[in-house]
């Protein structure tokens, strides 16, 4: 149990003379200190209070077990309520040292407007698969401005899981949203990917041409960088019809020519 | 026909400016001076100064037609346009850079090109992909620094064993309190895609200090004058000891009693050094020797590095300051401000764009954006 869940409870029974002792307790050293200065830290206070957790960070870099500790105190933290600051903070930390055990309170965050991005900033990071779970679990659950940001992560996670849920979005009204869609379907560049993105082409609108033209360029380069060379060559054919743009017509040009080139 | 000897219009390359605040501003008065260029549409999230600029512009042609424009998808969306220049605060300036490129046209983006070390590639890769023109912004690679290059591709300084910048402060995180948000500021759209943050003027202030009362001190935007005037000091440092093609293998870090400094170490064994006890800004490390004798790069046409960018979107060859380059220069600054965060040395491949079997470190490659923006 941490320093502050033990200080809740304390106070919940209202034992005076015990939060006085949790209170001396939490002042014995800086990194207690930051960490109390964080649970009243908001916009405007002084920023140098913190500084020991960021010590803390770089101190753990050979220490397993007392990162995972720093990293439990960080995720109490954050589930314990702290203000919108606070939480950037603690998101900032996680960023860098977050694993699958900060991953359920990050995902908390996600739904929610002030915080969704915030969250993203250390989960977009996290490699363990159960970040890309998160992610891919919140995006019913996001309104329609967060849902780009969380579809953009999810596209530079290379998230191959997400590609039928995001291939849904292609279409959706919101301009950024559908872009968004298509760009990361671009980056995921899987043979799935490529097949969502010309199916949607063919009937995509104005709006799209250009980001899905561009999407299924970096696609077909990351088919090929991937070795499924006849997909990317499939898609850079498709490039070249007159309805593109000069400038989308040679790139898909020199993509075919690259194709060439890539054994 | 042009106008009083001015090309004629066909032969004009048609420009948009998008920033054009402090820096943005100067670059697009001399745009705006060439008679090669037709500046047609200005792009600022300040409305005072999209405004004034947009004044300047029918000042100088005597008309009404400038358009101005606070989005800068506006602007990527004209047909017209072939070129755009860049003076965003820097954590804009990939997004920007890569639309313009998917989009046809041209760029020439102000320094330090990139905010981290993903964005470098991905510039690359797009300009490449779409055949664009994209230049880097310093000029003082070339114009500030020809002492120590000449000395150096002169043969002079023998065998370049290491050169030697000091350079900073580094950037921090900025945690200043709200106030309120001047109107004709589109505050959210300043903010793009770095992390939400109430308005406080010392954020987006474009003034050129780096110490706490301007955008470039702070880590959402900037990599503070690591990277600010590192696009300078290092490009011009790489450009000396010419290991400006490619990046660096290794970052090694130092802490001798408290001192802190760092190396990159590139694939050809030269050293780049960043604050070197005892060694002055631009010190090269050399033999006595005469080494061998090379011309020195410059700039395309008329005009310095402006004169060089618009040269190339006429020829399409590469500018002085390629993107590809730049970036460079921008991934030196960057994996030094990774090395000094985790206060230990990094390896770094340059295919992969990661570094070598470190989680940690390759969490610091990217930011994750805010929504709607993607990259």
């Amino acid at each position: 149990m941490t320093h502050n869940k033990t200080t809740k409870m304390t106070l919940a029974f209202g034992a005076a003379a015990a939060v006085a002792a949790q209170a001396v307790a939490q002042t014995d050293s800086p990194l207690d200190n930051a960490f109390n200065a964080l649970q009243t830290y908001d916009w405007g206070a002084d920023r140098n209070l913190l500084n020991p957790i960021d010590q803390a960070v770089i101190a753990t870099q050979t220490d397993s077990a007392a990162r995972k500790t720093l990293e439990k105190r960080l995720v109490d933290a954050l589930a314990g309520g702290l203000s919108r600051s606070a939480q950037d903070y603690v998101c900032r930390r996680l960023r860098v040292i977050g694993t699958a055990q900060s991953v359920d309170a990050l995902a908390t965050l996600l739904p929610a407007e002030e915080t969704s991005h915030i969250a993203r900033f250390a989960l977009e990071r996290i490699a363990d698969e159960k970040a890309g779970q998160a992610l891919r679990d919140a995006l019913p659950k996001v309104n329609a401005k967060l849902k780009a940001g969380v579809i953009g992560s999810l596209g530079v996670r290379r998230d191959a899981k997400s590609v039928d849920t995001i291939a849904k979005f292609l279409d959706d009204a919101d301009t950024m949203t559908a872009q968004a869609a298509a760009h990361s379907l671009g980056l995921i560049g899987t043979p799935a990917a490529a097949k969502a993105l010309s199916q949607f082409a063919a009937k995509a609108p104005a709006a799209m041409a250009i980001p899905v033209a561009d999407a299924r360029l970096l696609c077909a380069e990351q088919l090929l960088a991937d070795g499924n060379k006849a997909e990317a060559m499939a898609l850079y054919k498709e490039l070249q019809g007159d309805s593109q743009p000069s400038h989308v017509r040679v790139a898909a040009m020199r993509g075919l020519v690259s194709t060439g080139a890539k054994k | 026909m042009g106008n009083e000897g001015r090309p004629a219009p066909s032969n004009r390359i048609v420009m948009a400016g998008i920033g054009l605040g402090n820096q943005g501003s100067g670059d697009m008065s001399v745009f705006l001076g060439r008679d090669d260029v037709q500046y047609v549409a200005v792009c600022d999230v300040k409305k005072n100064v999209r405004e004034e600029r947009q004044n300047q512009v029918n000042g100088k042609y005597n008309n009404k037609d400038c358009k101005a424009y606070n989005d800068f998808r506006e602007v990527m969306a004209r047909g017209d346009i072939d070129a755009i220049h860049c003076a965003t605060p820097d954590h804009w300036h990939a997004i920007i850079v890569i639309d313009a490129c998917r989009n046809g046209k041209d760029v020439y983006c102000q320094k330090p090109e990139t905010k981290t070390l993903r964005e470098g590639k991905l510039m690359i890769d797009a300009a490449r992909r779409y055949g664009r023109v994209v230049s880097g912004g310093s000029q003082r690679v070339l114009e500030d620094y020809r002492g120590i290059v000449n000395a150096c591709w002169s043969g002079a300084k023998g065998n370049v064993k290491s050169i030697n910048v000091n350079v900073g402060p580094f950037p921090v995180e900025c945690n200043k309190a709200g106030e309120p948000i001047p109107e004709g500021l589109d505050w959210d759209m300043w903010l793009g895609p770095a992390p939400w943050a109430p308005y406080h003027p010392h954020r987006c202030s474009g003034s050129y200090n780096i110490d706490g009362t301007s955008w470039r001190s702070f880590k959402d935007y900037s990599g503070g004058g690591m990277t600010d005037w590192g696009a300078h000091h290092f490009g011009g440092a790489t450009f000396a000891i010419d290991v400006r093609e490619m990046e660096p293998e290794e970052v090694i870090f130092h802490n001798e009693n408290g001192r802190k400094y760092a190396t990159c170490r590139f694939p050809n064994g030269k050293l780049l050094h960043h604050n070197f006890p005892g060694r002055r800004n631009l010190e090269v490390e050399g033999t006595d020797e005469q080494g061998p004798s090379k011309p020195v790069p410059t700039y395309a046409g008329t005009g310095g590095i402006y004169g060089d960018f618009i040269d190339c979107v006429k020829t399409r060859k590469r500018p002085f300051r390629d993107i590809e380059l730049a970036v460079h220069t921008a991934t030196v600054c960057h994996l030094f401000l990774i090395a000094y965060e985790l206060e230990r040395s990094l390896k770094w491949d340059t295919v992969k764009q990661q570094f070598v079997n470190d989680d940690e470190a390759n969490r610091l490659v990217d930011v994750a954006r805010r929504e709607p923006w993607v990259l």
